[in-house]
């Protein structure tokens, strides 16, 4: 192995970048464009959410003033239009089949002795029937069904607040609340990361090594004392920077317009970044060995893609993956990487804690390199 | 190593696709400080010769020495300059950053490189382009920079598949001339051509068919064997001669 050769290709590689503006944007702004369209996209700054109300509620006619009161109107006086837009139907079967025909994201429905039941409720406390709102949702988005349970909760909070009086209202929904939407992108920026930096590398490490091999550039490298090892050396070192620098900038916008959090030392973060890279680069060597032209090799993009984007854990946690396919999870390298980086950034772990991770890197950094060297090697 | 006679020897050398023979059982002497010009029609295993002798294919039998080494050998490729025949150049590098990739691949001084960058911009008359990007070049311009690019080291061996295709004819001269100036400081060169006056201005030349080398000889001997006036004639004698046995 010679340093020097190994470096002339690391290189090579920047120089060509740097001339090739092209790809250097697609390096450097698609990140910033994914974590944006992601970020704002899965954030759950959800808006102008159509739902439907159905209020049976009577009403309580108060024996004391003999004036009838609707806590369920107050209630509904207290969700916040901009965030949900409110519709009023006769029928809770009506509710339903607007939601099931897409054109809402659920129906509140309160019950005819609303506030009947509440205001027994209140004054004796031994009265056993609750005041109950039921909330049916269209579960098929998350972050919309959160944010319409978290608004119909706050404005019975609000409602209550102004009454003087806990609340003792349920809420009743089928779909149980999991995740602030606050913190989401705290969980998200470690999770793209990764993401942006194996599918980016992939990508330009197949398209340039599929060029390699048809433009005669590789022949041409191999007819030297260069060998097949310090190509792919070369390789790594110039995509680990460029990873790392990947991850500089969305780390960057991460705190800055995002206001995430780092708790952890982020130098980890960033070498298990560098790690991932060069997973991705000797698979993009190794998939550009099956491919015959540049068209080719874009059809095995999304093999790499789809994967990543499902299983890794990027966008939602392990946990919310069936676990029957779950086994598949630990096959994918980002998978580790993901979990490391939220391991430092968010738990503020050190390498004893996060190791296995680091380790699975590593090996899986080492076999496909090995792979990959091999696949040079090769000769017809 | 000096003192042995041959720059290339294959011994039988025969690389199969399947059942299909590019190169049958070639035994080739090229001595050292020589130019030696290999013809033959599209498809003769020109190419396949030059690739087994850089060690990029295996042999299917047989074997092949380099400036006395047995082939593949990494390390005596540091004395051997291959242009490809097809313009094998980064397309994002200036004319300039090509030469000086391959300068940095042979391990290069700093100074060697800017040197002998500036000498052979010279000899394939691309100064004034040398910061231009070579997806901007012509085709014949690309040549130019590929064929730099396999001298810039200065090696002992040269194996040059189609050099002069594309390039007009003054620069095709002009080529010429360096490749009888460098020959005489010692360098040997194997070449590939389709051009029957560049044939000429080899010292030996051989005619490869279908995987055979069916003659060998300095211009005038295939001249005077074939009991014609042109190469040209005499080529076209061997090849029906050839298809008949
Ligand atoms: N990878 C391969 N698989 C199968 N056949 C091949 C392969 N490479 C070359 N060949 C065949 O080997 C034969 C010799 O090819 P080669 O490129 O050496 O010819 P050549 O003499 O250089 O021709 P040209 O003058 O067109 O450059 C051709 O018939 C070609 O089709
Ligand atoms: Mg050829």
């Amino acid at each position: 192995m010679s340093v020097r050769r190994t470096l002339s290709i690391a290189r090579r590689t920047f120089r060509e970048l740097r001339n090739d503006k092209r790809t250097l944007a697609l390096m450097f702004v698609a990140p910033v464009i994914a974590m944006f369209v992601f970020g704002i996209a899965f954030s759950g700054d959800v808006r102008d959410v159509r739902v439907v109300v159905v209020n049976d509620d009577k009403g309580f006619r108060d024996p004391g003033t003999n004036i009838t009161v609707s806590i369920s109107k107050d209630i509904i006086s207290n969700l916040k239009d901009d965030i949900l837009t409110l519709e009023y139907v006769e029928d809770v079967e009506d509710g339903i089949h607007r939601v099931e025909n897409g054109e809402a994201y659920g129906v509140i429905i309160f019950p005819k002795h609303f506030t009947r039941d509440l205001y027994k409720r209140i004054r004796n406390p031994s009265f056993l029937k609750n005041a109950i709102i039921k909330v049916k949702l269209d579960k098929s988005n998350v972050n919309v069904a959160n944010a319409i349970i978290k608004n119909v909760s706050d404005a019975v909070i609000e409602t209550m607040r102004k009454a003087g009086s806990e609340s003792p209202i349920i809420l009743d929904t089928d779909n149980p609340i999991y995740g602030e939407n606050a913190e989401f992108m705290d969980f998200f920026v470690p999770g793209i990361m990764s993401y942006v930096v194996f599918f980016l590398t992939a990508l330009l490490t197949l398209i340039t090594f599929v060029g390699e091999r048809t433009s005669g550039n590789l022949e041409r490298l191999l007819s030297t004392p260069l060998k097949e090892a310090e190509i792919v050396f070369g390789y790594a070192i110039a995509f680990s920077i460029i990873g790392t620098l990947q991850t500089i900038i969305l780390l960057a916008i991460g705190i800055t317009v995002f206001n995430i959090m780092i708790v952890g030392n982020i130098i980890l973060a960033f070498v298990v970044i560098a790690l991932l890279a060069i997973v991705s680069l000797s698979l993009g060597i190794l998939l550009s060995s099956l491919a015959k032209r540049e068209a080719q090799a874009i059809q095995f993009l999304p093999f790499i893609v789809l994967p990543t984007f499902l299983l890794a854990g990027i966008f939602w946690p392990l946990e919310a993956i069936p676990s029957w396919i779950r086994p598949a999870s630990y096959l994918i390298p980002p998978t580790y990487s993901v979990n490391a980086c939220r391991s430092v950034m968010l738990r503020g772990w050190g390498l004893e804690k996060i190791w296995t991770d680091i380790a699975a890197l590593v090996g899986f950094a080492s076999v496909f390199l090995i792979a990959a060297i091999w696949s040079l090697k090769r000769k017809a | 190593m000096e003192s042995l006679p041959y720059a290339i020897e294959t011994v039988n050398l025969t690389k199969r696709y399947g059942i299909f023979t590019a190169l049958s059982r070639l035994n080739l002497r090229v001595e050292k400080s020589v130019v030696y010009g290999l013809l033959g029609p599209n498809g003769a295993g020109k190419t396949t010769l030059i690739k087994l002798l850089l060690g990029l294919l295996k042999p299917t039998e047989g074997d092949a020495y380099v400036l006395g080494e047995r082939m593949p050998d990494k390390d005596i490729l540091s004395e051997v300059g291959y242009m490809p025949q097809d313009t094998a150049l980064y397309l994002n590098l200036t004319v300039r950053q090509n030469i000086e990739l391959y300068g940095e691949i042979f391990g290069l001084s700093k100074k060697r490189i800017t040197e002998r960058t500036e000498e052979l911009l010279g000899f394939i008359n691309l100064e004034k382009w040398k910061d231009e990007l070579v997806s901007n070049l012509s085709g014949g311009m690309k040549h130019r920079v590929s064929l730099a690019c396999s001298m810039v080291h200065s090696p002992q061996l040269l194996l040059l598949d189609e050099p002069t295709v594309g390039i007009d004819p003054e620069l095709r001269a002009s080529f010429w001339d360096y490749f009888g100036l460098i020959k005489e400081k010692g360098v040997t060169i194997l070449l590939t051509t389709h051009y029957m006056d560049e044939a000429a201005r080899c010292d030996k030349v051989g005619l490869l068919r279908q995987g055979n080398l069916i003659a060998e000889g300095t211009p005038e001997e295939i001249i005077r064997i074939s009991n014609t006036k042109s190469l040209e004639e005499a080529f076209l004698i061997f090849a029906k001669r050839n298809a008949r046995t």
